[in-house]
């Protein structure tokens, strides 16, 4: 495993399109425009690149899901709608990198035969979305993306769509209704998006970060990007800090670092007095780890998924000891409730219910009663509902209960916090 | 064709089928909320989930399609429990005021509730989501989104069924509610569809509401009358009151009914419907109105006439017919009405507002008669000089008799349906009393059955028909309704 590496998605000095172009860039899409278009799908697949928007998906057999001889239009779209609380990575890809993004949607647009694609971009992100139309308007006049680029004959353009802030846009399938101008609710699958995506044409979504790492893939081949990281888990991946670490922020790490090592030597450990309680790995809706746990994991797909929880989208949230769980998760819960699109019966009635059992038990009127209907609650919404946002509210109450029972107990019983958790609230 | 098994029991599944189409065809019960065999599938409610085997994960019955090999269990500890969850989950915010909602009785989340659940409540009663109640939207309906499970079903009709789109759900989570467009009225023809298609008490209609506890309602199945459609329909009465006609769904004609089918079963209980006899606008007795019919018609023997009628049964028709060739001996009767057919708003009203048009047809081809022209004409020309005829039907000759002046003698239901031209009117008992067939424009037979009592005195029209003959000194010896049909050859 290659820890000292360098970058492949964060790097200097590459914010605008000659900083970019000096260090290599663009020359990638040249190189995919002179092969086959399943030349560079088989490439993305030697690459073993999995989606970074947090379900792990292998990307070049998404690619592929595309039916070969579907008449009509086919189109890539890139999920930037970066809503999971705690996750800040694609902003910073945004910020700090916006032609790997324009690059990889190229290639990745030729592979599938797609003319048209569009970037969904989280609609609080206003700032980030003006410079990325203005990266794509500098592409577009350098040629890299319009109509036959390159002199290849191959035609491909780019739009910046900007989301109008509700975070079920970030599934895909929200998004796809989003973008087509409804109401962001998830559709049925199947059919998907694949065969019937955007406006009911094969439709590829792959988020920022994915997208970002096509470039250097093609350039350096698939084989060379599959030996980074651990086994499955290859190449590198953002990791977005946040919480009492000395040095928050985002890290590209190749995958398969263990977690001590991140926080000692990228994040400087917690800060001076703190002490590690748990750890969200993946975002808010994975499931946290104890202290313990998150000592002994390891950053990549496999490991986390043996200790029971996510990569997810590698947004890793440090809660330290003078955290109240019951706070923390019912500040998630009012997220959840607030974000639930409404359309399943489990996700619409659970989420708020949820959210009313947590300020019983923050406020001191629950009962333990109260924290064993929590608990069924979020049972009978695992896995029963159109997309993932119900069990993106039902695995973070499972594991925070489960593994932290005894503070919700403490909160039945009257007492409120732990005791060195009273300033923070 | 894939072959499956529910509930350890082997099914072949048409191609495309999903599971609870499979399941159905088992008579396996998959309960459901949002999905509806003639609107798109949402998937929402969750209440279908079903076990299949090598599937980690429930899955809808709604929207997956039958597979080979699928082993599917709707019967599993499993999915008992995802049932008791999902009900539980919609009772929450529900205010449970089944007391004083006109639903219950009929209720999805009442029947569901005893069918797959029995659980106690688990929630605080001062937790749950206020919404609006009763909201009166458009003339037929009234919305109590407490009420309301979020289906979706009449946001899907009004976009699939009648394409006017005028609801949405709006907000999220448990925030969300029915409300319509911006700048949309709910008033649509189809609109009382949706307290039909509603599982819960969020739609009711405003017309039926309050009037009765649905458990009291009997239920006649019957034909709606309104047009030549022939919509199969069931008439909910009690106690000699029709409350409210509902569609009977069918392959042939209609999984729908339109609003104005609807409301046909007013005019019978209506304040100007006749008990008695009408001459020149005067109320009389059913005996001396027949009498006086009777010596007017005696009168102009020879120049007597029949006019058959679109909105008469074929029985009804048949009575007419043998009146004019038994007791008036004459050759002056018409049962020639055509009409353009078809539906007009690409769902279920017909160009033809008569219901039997085609019926009538079958009467003139067994039994010959005038041209509508000729027997106009022969009106206009004053060879006619008296026309007995339904009092819808007057309006085909209407301009012939205001030209000649003939006497009109008419049958009718109500006040309001007599023609200014009209010297007698005889009551006769409504298709909602008495039985009779009809055509419809698919050459359909249907039958309208009785669902209540006709006041005293008020008869069937062919049993009126057979007085007035008695009157004019002919038995037709009419003791049903099949009697009227005896003697006429029906091709």
């Amino acid at each position: 495993m290659i820890l000292n590496m360098e970058s492949i998605l964060l790097k200097d000095n590459v914010e605008c399109l000659e900083g970019y172009f000096a260090a290599g860039g663009y020359k990638p899409l040249k190189k995919a425009l002179a092969l086959k278009p399943s030349e560079v799908t088989d490439e993305v697949k030697k690459s073993n690149l999995r989606g970074r928007g947090g379900a792990g998906f292998p990307t070049g057999l998404k690619w592929s899901f595309i039916p070969k001889d579907a008449p009509g239009p086919r189109y890539l779209v890139c999920n930037a709608d970066e809503g999971e609380p705690g996750t800040f990575k694609d902003r910073e890809l945004l910020l700090k990198n916006p032609h790997a993004l324009i690059e990889g949607m190229a290639i990745a647009g030729y592979a599938i035969g797609a003319a048209h694609g569009y970037i969904y971009i989280r609609g609080e992100f206003a700032a980030e979305a003006a410079l990325l139309e203005r990266a794509v308007a500098d592409a577009r006049a350098k040629g890299f993306i319009g109509r036959n680029i390159l002199g290849s004959g191959f035609n491909f353009e780019l739009f910046v769509h900007r989301g109008a802030g509700a975070y079920i846009c970030g599934e895909e399938t929200a998004l796809l209704e989003s973008l087509e101008g409804f109401k962001g609710q998830p559709r049925l699958k199947p059919p998907f998006p694949a065969v019937k995506g955007l406006f009911g044409s094969p439709t590829v979504i792959n988020n920022v970060e994915t997208l970002a790492a096509v470039p250097s893939i093609i350039e350096k081949g698939g084989d060379w990007y599959a030996a980074i990281g651990a086994g499955k888990s290859a190449g590198t991946k953002l990791f977005c800090v946040s919480g009492p670490v000395n040095k928050p922020g985002v890290y590209e790490l190749p995958l398969g670092v263990p977690f001590r090592t991140f926080l000692e030597n990228n994040c400087g450990g917690l800060k001076a007095g703190k002490k590690l309680k748990a750890v969200i790995p993946g975002g808010s809706s994975t499931p946290v780890l104890t202290a313990a746990e998150a000592l002994a994991v390891n950053l990549d797909y496999e490991s986390l998924a043996a200790a029971g929880s996510m990569l997810g989208s590698g947004a890793v949230i440090i809660i330290d000891e003078s955290q109240c769980m019951v706070k923390l998760l019912q500040v998630l819960a009012r997220f959840y409730h607030h974000e639930s699109c409404g359309q399943c019966t489990p996700c619409r009635e659970g989420c708020g219910w949820i959210e009313k059992l947590l300020n019983r038990l923050e406020d001191g009127r629950g009962t333990v009663k109260d924290l064993d209907t929590l608990y069924s609650v979020a049972e009978a919404m695992l896995g029963r509902t159109i997309c993932p946002l119900a069990d993106a509210m039902a695995m973070p109450v499972m594991s925070f209960v489960k593994k932290f029972r005894s503070e919700f107990e403490a909160h039945a019983a009257g007492k409120c916090c732990p005791p060195d958790a009273a300033g923070e609230h | 064709m894939p072959k499956l098994t529910i509930d350890g029991k082997a099914v072949e599944a048409a191609k495309g089928a999903t599971l609870l189409e499979a399941a159905q065809q088992l008579g396996v019960y998959i309960p459901r909320y949002c999905y509806h065999p003639k609107l798109s599938v949402s998937g929402n409610c969750r209440m279908c989930l079903v076990e299949v085997e090598k599937t980690s994960k429930l899955v809808t019955a709604c929207s997956t399609e039958a597979a080979e090999g699928m082993s599917v269990r709707t019967d599993s500890e499993k999915v008992k429990a995802a049932r008791r969850d999902v009900l539980e989950f919609l009772l929450i915010n529900h205010p449970l005021d089944c007391p004083i909602c006109d639903q219950a009785g009929e209720c999805g989340l009442q029947d569901y509730y005893m069918e797959y659940s029995l659980k106690k409540s688990r929630f605080p009663q001062g937790d749950k989501v206020t919404r609006q109640k009763r909201r009166a939207l458009g003339p037929h309906l009234v919305l109590d989104n407490e009420r309301c499970v979020l289906c979706t079903r009449c946001v899907r009709f009004c976009s699939e069924v009648t394409k006017t789109s005028e609801l949405e759900v709006m907000e999220r989570a448990d925030h969300s509610f029915i409300d319509l467009k911006e700048g949309k009225s709910l008033d649509n023809d189809y609109s009382l569809n949706i307290a039909d298609l509603c599982p819960v008490g969020a739609w009711t209609s405003r017309d039926f509401r309050f009037k009765s506890r649905v458990w009291f309602l009997k239920k006649t199945p019957t034909v709606c009358l309104g047009c030549a459609t022939g919509c199969l329909i069931e008439a909910h009465h009690n106690e000699n009151t029709v409350y409210r006609l509902v569609p009977r769904p069918n392959a042939e004609t209609n999984t729908w009914l339109c609003d104005r089918g609807r409301m046909t079963y007013k005019a019978v209980q209506a304040g100007d419907r006749l008990a008695k006899g009408v001459i020149k606008n005067g109320l009389i007795d059913l005996e001396p109105a027949l009498r006086e019919a009777a010596t007017r018609i005696d009168e102009q023997h020879a120049a007597a006439a029949v006019l058959g009628s679109p909105w008469l049964s074929i029985e009804d028709n048949a009575a007419l017919a043998r009146l004019a060739a038994e007791a008036l001996k004459t050759e002056n009767f018409c049962f020639d009405f055509s009409a353009e057919q078809g539906i007009k708003d690409g769902i279920l009203v017909n160009k033809d507002p008569a219901p039997n048009t085609a019926g009538a047809g079958l009467v003139k081809a067994a039994c010959g008669g005038l041209s509508l022209e000729e027997f106009s004409r022969r009106i206009a020309d004053k060879r006619i000089k008296v026309v007995i005829t339904e009092a819808r039907a007057a309006a085909f000759i209407k301009d012939a008799l205001k030209a000649s002046g003939a006497r009109l003698i008419v049958f009718a239901v109500n006040r309001a349906e007599i023609p200014p031209e009209a010297y007698a009117t005889l009551p006769y008992a409504s298709y909602f009393e008495t039985p009779g067939t009809f055509v419809n424009y698919q050459g359909l037979k249907r039958r309208a059955e009785p669902a209540v009592e006709a006041k005293e005195g008020v008869k069937p029209l062919w049993a009126v028909v057979n007085k007035l003959a008695v009157y004019s000194g002919t038995s037709l010896r009419l003791d049903s309704a099949e009697d009227a049909l005896k003697g006429i050859n029906f091709r």
